[in-house]
């Protein structure tokens, strides 16, 4: 007891001791690690099951429906496919998930009784269900047997043809490329107008109206495009048991982005009501003072600064939806889930797969998160 | 819902690879025996501790690889567990569903009861496992059940790369085509451009595009996990046509909400389908011993030894069917074939289940199947059973 003023001995130094187990627990998680893989190793050995990737350049035995994929393709063929019908899916499905959520919880603080409780009820109903059972009952119950067959389909001249097998509608024909330079054309010259007409205003005060002047103008330049480039239209039709012509949305594909979409809208709804509720009254008040509209209230004072707290959890909301995505296996929609089980039930064999489906939500998972925070950045508040 | 979570579990399974070694271990009782089925190249135990890393690491090492080379027979881990794994299903009439009383019946769930009263002389000592179609390997390889018999067809490779070995088929199946008997189509020809539903995981929807292809007409094939979902499409119009294995469309048609006479079977067979059990690879005791429960049924059939008459035969006077039935010849000597099986297996497989006929008749002639191909090769068909001496 001499030395009081001393370091303590190493069995009793904090400093060591928190060392020590830390290094002992990574030591204990990097030795199980290796001890689970080294035992996947061998067993997958000793039964002759493959573990490397050579699979994927195996053909694939099956097709796939809504695709031009064919069974003679290789495996790596086919995820493409796959996750290409879950891009569909997330994309979609976030852009409608936002739309929906947004109006949603404006509707919950509406000062109207029947759209406030409407927008409630929506929200405390589909909140408190399991997506998995919405999605069900989207397919079994909505689709199947609520949509005519094909003979009794639901027809309304080239713009819609919906029964059981689908919903068609017109589309344009000819090359991919034509159709996206008109797209991109129209795109670009609505986005100069509407410049212009900002610029308009903020230089004379007088309303820009842009939403009024550029997609006009857009439609135009797409018509004009459209048969400069020479592109054509196709319009669905009911040629005995089928439909042919146009663009066919799956019916699998339909439940699940409604499903998604109502699941997700909901609680995108309640980030919104909080959000708009997080920002300070006497915001709204000001705006009220200064003649606002309730539109231009909304839309230019109080969900701009909503959107800053918003954007965080309704990222969350995002990351969710895609990832959700793999449930719409269940009711055979082919993305990336269920493809993959079509190559393990032909095959491929089953650690390689599922590993590589891991990896590929965690890639997709973190470019969605990617994109939250560069709009989270743009959105916060310069400081000065 | 119950089945949509065993699919869950797919992944899991797979992982659960990962932790066979050590359900090896927790069944193994007796010494480690050098055993000849074993086939871990022995090179395999210099490479593990030479390449792996970390001391807690190589501490476990060896024993894995000591188990890959000494590993034991499920023969043995059956008989010490008293009870036999089989991995079935439970929504196919006539092969595997659930009676009222929430009981295994069908024919691959009697060729279980086969293997159990062959293994441990009780066919009541069975656990069945449902299992989603692409599930069954998975469960297969990871050890959670021990034998697969569940209407699976026998392919190269499945033989080659699932770790599966599969051996003497139970039923010589093929694929054909079903549609509603009001939609108009006379055979597949008829049906270009048409949408045909199958049961996902399973060697269907590749046979339907490949003839189609053949026919040189367009389809789409759809394909659904579930049996309930995919009859619910088929019957809210979501497809033309309902494409499975011969033998599965009749046990479906009979049992088809609208009636059978609702549905037509057309008469073309587009693949052949032997459906096969089998076992996990590099196990040849416990193979051979659920090869020649199989095999009893037939050769029973063959002897003409029924669940009826077995008793009589067993004390009859033909010194083959008496040797078959485990019993002692004229010179008091009973046959012990070597297979690790009781010498009286196929009496008890008889007595308890029947031969293969009466499995056959008791399960699949009322849905409308006939022998053909899986009668004896006596009367023209392809069951054979080598002899047994």
């Amino acid at each position: 007891m001499a030395t009081t003023t001393g370091r303590p001995p190493l069995w009793r130094d904090v400093r060591v001791l928190a060392w020590t187990f830390q290094i002992a627990v990574v030591l204990v998680v990097v030795a199980i690690v290796f001890w689970l893989l080294d035992n996947l190793r061998v067993n997958s050995q000793r039964l002759n099951i493959p573990t490397g990737f050579g699979h994927l350049d195996q053909p694939s035995s099956f097709p796939i429906p809504g695709s031009d994929f064919r069974q003679t393709q290789p495996v790596r063929d086919a995820l493409v496919e796959g996750f290409q019908n879950t891009l569909r899916l997330a994309i979609t499905g976030i852009a409608l998930a936002t739309v929906a959520g947004v109006l949603i919880g404006i509707a919950r603080l509406s000062q109207n009784f029947i759209v406030r409780s409407a927008a409630r009820a929506y929200v405390e109903f589909v909140r408190n269900v399991p997506l998995f059972c919405l999605l069900f009952v989207m397919y079994g119950a909505v689709v199947l047997n609520a949509f005519p067959r094909v003979a009794d389909s639901w027809d309304v001249g080239p713009v819609a043809i919906v029964n059981v097998r689908g919903a068609s509608t017109f589309w344009f024909e000819g090359g991919n490329w034509k159709f996206v330079v008109a797209l991109l054309s129209a795109g670009i010259v609505a986005f100069l107008v509407a410049r212009w007409r900002s610029r308009i205003a903020d230089r004379t005060g007088t309303p820009g109206r842009t939403g009024l002047w550029a997609l006009p103008t857009a439609a135009v330049v797409l018509v004009v495009v459209w048969i400069v480039l020479g592109l054509g239209a196709t319009a669905p039709e009911i040629d005995g048991a089928r439909v042919t012509g146009g663009i066919t949305m799956t019916p699998e594909y339909f439940a699940a982005l409604a499903a998604l979409v109502i699941y997700t809208s909901s609680h995108v709804a309640e980030i919104v009501r909080g959000s708009i509720q997080a920002v300070p009254r006497g915001q709204g008040e000001a705006a009220n003072a200064l003649a606002l509209s309730g539109f231009q209230r909304l839309w230019h004072v109080v969900l701009p600064q909503a959107m800053r707290i918003g954007v965080p959890p309704i990222g969350n909301q995002y990351l969710n939806l895609a990832k959700n995505s793999s449930l719409a296996a269940a009711i055979s929609f082919p993305e990336l889930t269920k493809v993959t089980q079509l190559t393990v039930a032909n095959r491929s064999p089953a650690v390689p797969s599922f590993a590589l489906l891991l990896g590929i939500y965690l890639v997709l998972s973190l470019v969605i998160s990617l994109f939250v925070n560069l709009a989270n950045r743009r959105l916060a508040i310069v400081e000065r | 819902m119950r089945r949509t979570f065993i699919r869950g579990l797919v992944p899991l399974a797979a992982l659960s690879l990962v932790a066979g070694a050590c359900s090896d271990t927790g069944d193994e009782g007796g010494e480690p025996a050098p055993s000849g089925s074993g086939a871990a190249p022995t090179t395999g135990g210099t490479d593990d501790t030479g390449t792996t890393p970390g001391s807690v690491a190589t501490g476990s090492t060896p024993t894995t690889a000591e188990e890959v080379q000494t590993g034991e027979s499920l023969l043995d881990t059956v008989s010490a567990a008293d009870v036999v794994r089989c991995g079935v299903r439970d929504d196919l009439p006539g092969f595997s569903s659930l009676d009222d009383a929430g009981e295994h019946v069908g024919f691959d769930a009697d060729f279980c009861r086969v293997i159990a009263a062959a293994v441990l002389g009780d066919a009541t000592k069975v656990e069945f496992v449902d299992l989603e179609t692409d599930a069954r390997f998975t469960a297969l390889q990871s050890g959670e059940i021990d034998v697969l018999v569940r209407n699976t067809t026998w392919t190269a490779s499945r033989d080659g790369i699932e770790g599966a070995t599969f051996l003497h088929p139970t039923y010589y199946d093929g694929q054909q085509m079903m549609v509603a008997a009001d939609a108009g189509f006379e055979s597949i020809d008829d049906m270009d451009g048409a949408v045909v539903c199958v049961a996902g995981g399973t060697t269907s929807e590749g046979n339907v595009a490949t003839e189609f292809a053949r026919r040189d007409l367009t389809v789409e094939v759809q394909s659904f996990e579930d049996v309930d979902l995919l009859q619910e499409a088929f019957i809210a119009g979501r497809c033309d046509g309902w494409s499975s294995d011969g033998s599965q469309l009749v046990g479906l048609r009979s049992s088809f909400p609208d009636g059978p006479d609702a549905l037509v079977i057309f008469d073309d067979i587009f693949s052949k389908e032997p459906l096969t059990p089998a076992v996990r690879d590099n196990d040849t005791r416990w193979a051979q011993a659920v090869e020649w429960a199989i095999y009893a049924t037939i050769q029973a059939e063959e002897y003409g030894i029924t669940q009826a008459n077995v008793g009589d035969m067993a004390a009859g006077d033909n010194a083959a069917i008496v040797q078959f039935l485990g019993g002692e010849n004229a010179d008091g000597v009973t046959l012990d074939a070597g297979l690790g099986l009781d010498p009286a297996f196929a009496m008890n497989v008889v007595s308890q289940v029947g031969n293969y006929g009466e499995i056959f008749e008791r399960n699949l002639t009322d849905l409308g199947l006939e022998r053909g191909l899986n009668a004896l090769w006596g009367d023209g068909g392809l069951q054979y059973a080598p002899p047994y001496r």
